[in-house]
């Protein structure tokens, strides 16, 4: 897998817009075929970095490399093999679902008819409805069939579901990547950004964290959720002096104490049982426990 | 079969596929023969990614508990006719109950004990297969 060349690769990519590094020195590579999640907090820099991807912005300073090409360069290469949906999405107003993706399939090489029939179906878009009569959450239906029926090697989505009601969230984003993936899984390769993590627990394979326009961490997702623990212990006695490895203590009052380990569960665990707790429970952190955990300050109670 | 992901059990969301079909299969809940819900159904709904599908039946296709038959799907095979020799299984088996043994030691469960437990769960599963084979014929 990794003799492979990686679908996006960014090395110390740098950013300014005026004084503001908006982007500052952010390193990720992805891999064919995974599903990689880029998390951030609103202003972290992800739409930047994204933009640094397509060619929308130049980098100030650093490489940013897709299917090991330049996007500045080799434009038109990269960007017929990937797709991209905006946070915003606008179509012209006066064309129908119909005429808009008539349109967007104009600029490609392949359009999978079937597929697009699928999903217009199944979110029940009615092709004759002018785009300017559309919701939020159908337009951006719209833009998700016109990214994927290209069938690209890449999918890059930006904020896809901000904006949309959770139960329009919840069905499609799941929808549309089932059906992108399908086609050729081991090369159909999903870059989403977000702050709702929540929404892609089950969907994201690798994730990056960005905070303040540098990557904070990366880690594949079941070793993240193996990693990053929650222990509540209760001891018959207030407990002193414990050695918690340098765990987060999350809440330390009287005779309770919750705290996060990352990675140290085993030792910490064992200085625990060592003060005979009346209980003692672990439970993994979810990717948003984990994303909050790590931007969070390290403040701690105790 | 229901299948229920746990997100803050710890243990990989494959690894949890895996463990549910190989149970539902040992207590008859899943029968021989009987075919698992294809790839992109699944992942759709688990709200799983379809790598994570795919990665949890290749590993149950490597440790024989199903087969895939070519354009059909997958299928749970017939625990008689596991692909790999006794002695293999036995060591297999040998593996996972040392580190039981070890967490017996660990929770000071005596040898006694542990041996009264596994016959008792050996009844339970054999208790689950029967109401198991009962239902699946009204």
């Amino acid at each position: 897998m990794t003799d492979q060349t990686p679908v996006i690769e960014i090395r110390n990519l740098v950013r300014r817009y005026g004084r503001t590094d908006a982007v500052d020195g952010l390193n990720l590579r992805v891999q064919p075929g995974r599903c990689y999640g880029f998390f951030g907090r609103n202003g972290a820099g992800k739409t930047t970095t994204i933009k640094c991807l397509l060619n929308l912005l130049r980098p100030t300073r650093g490489e940013a490399r897709v299917f090991g090409l330049d996007p500045a360069r080799d434009e038109v290469a990269v960007k017929s093999r990937l797709s991209y949906v905006p946070d915003a999405v606008a179509f012209y107003p006066w064309m129908t679902v119909r005429q808009t993706l008539d349109y967007c399939a104009s600029f490609r090489t392949r359009w999978n008819d079937d597929t697009e029939k699928a999903l217009l179906s199944q979110f029940r878009l009615d092709v004759g409805q002018k785009a300017s009569h559309l919701s939020k959450g159908q337009r951006t239906q719209v833009a998700l069939i016109a990214a994927i029926c290209p069938e690209p090697d890449l999918l890059v989505l930006d904020e896809p579901t901000s904006g949309l009601d959770p139960i329009v969230r919840r069905e499609f984003i799941q929808t549309v990547i089932g059906a992108y993936q399908d086609g050729d899984p081991g090369r159909r390769t999903v870059f989403v950004s977000t702050h709702l993590i929540s929404e892609f627990e089950g969907l994201i394979d690798e994730f990056t964290i960005i905070d303040r326009g540098k990557d904070v961490l990366t880690l594949d997702a079941d070793t993240a959720r193996e990693r990053y623990q929650k222990i509540h212990a209760r001891f018959p006695t207030e407990p002193a002096g414990v050695d918690l490895g340098g765990a987060r203590v999350l809440r330390a009052q009287g005779r309770d104490l919750e705290i996060i380990v990352n990675g140290n569960s085993a030792s910490v665990l064992q200085a625990l049982r060592a003060r005979s707790p009346e209980s003692l429970t672990t439970e993994a952190l979810t990717l948003e426990e984990i994303f909050v955990s790590t931007l969070q300050p390290t403040g701690s109670v105790a | 079969m229901r299948f229920l992901i746990n997100f803050k059990s710890g243990k990989a969301v494959y690894q949890q596929l895996v463990d549910q079909v190989k149970v539902a299969a040992a207590a008859g809940s899943l029968q021989a023969g009987e075919p698992l819900p294809g790839i992109r159904p699944l992942a759709e709904e688990l709200r799983l990614n379809r790598n994570t599908v795919a990665k949890a039946y290749t590993e149950l296709e490597n440790q024989g508990v199903i087969e895939t038959i070519a354009g059909k799907g997958c299928f749970i095979r017939d625990a008689g006719n596991s692909p790999f020799r006794k002695d293999v299984r036995r060591k297999l088996l040998a593996e996972s109950l040392d580190e039981v043994v070890v967490h017996a030691h660990h929770l000071q469960i005596s040898r006694e004990e542990f041996l009264q437990l596994a016959e008792d769960r050996f009844d339970a599963l054999e208790l689950k297969r029967a109401r198991a084979s009962t239902s699946s014929h009204p």
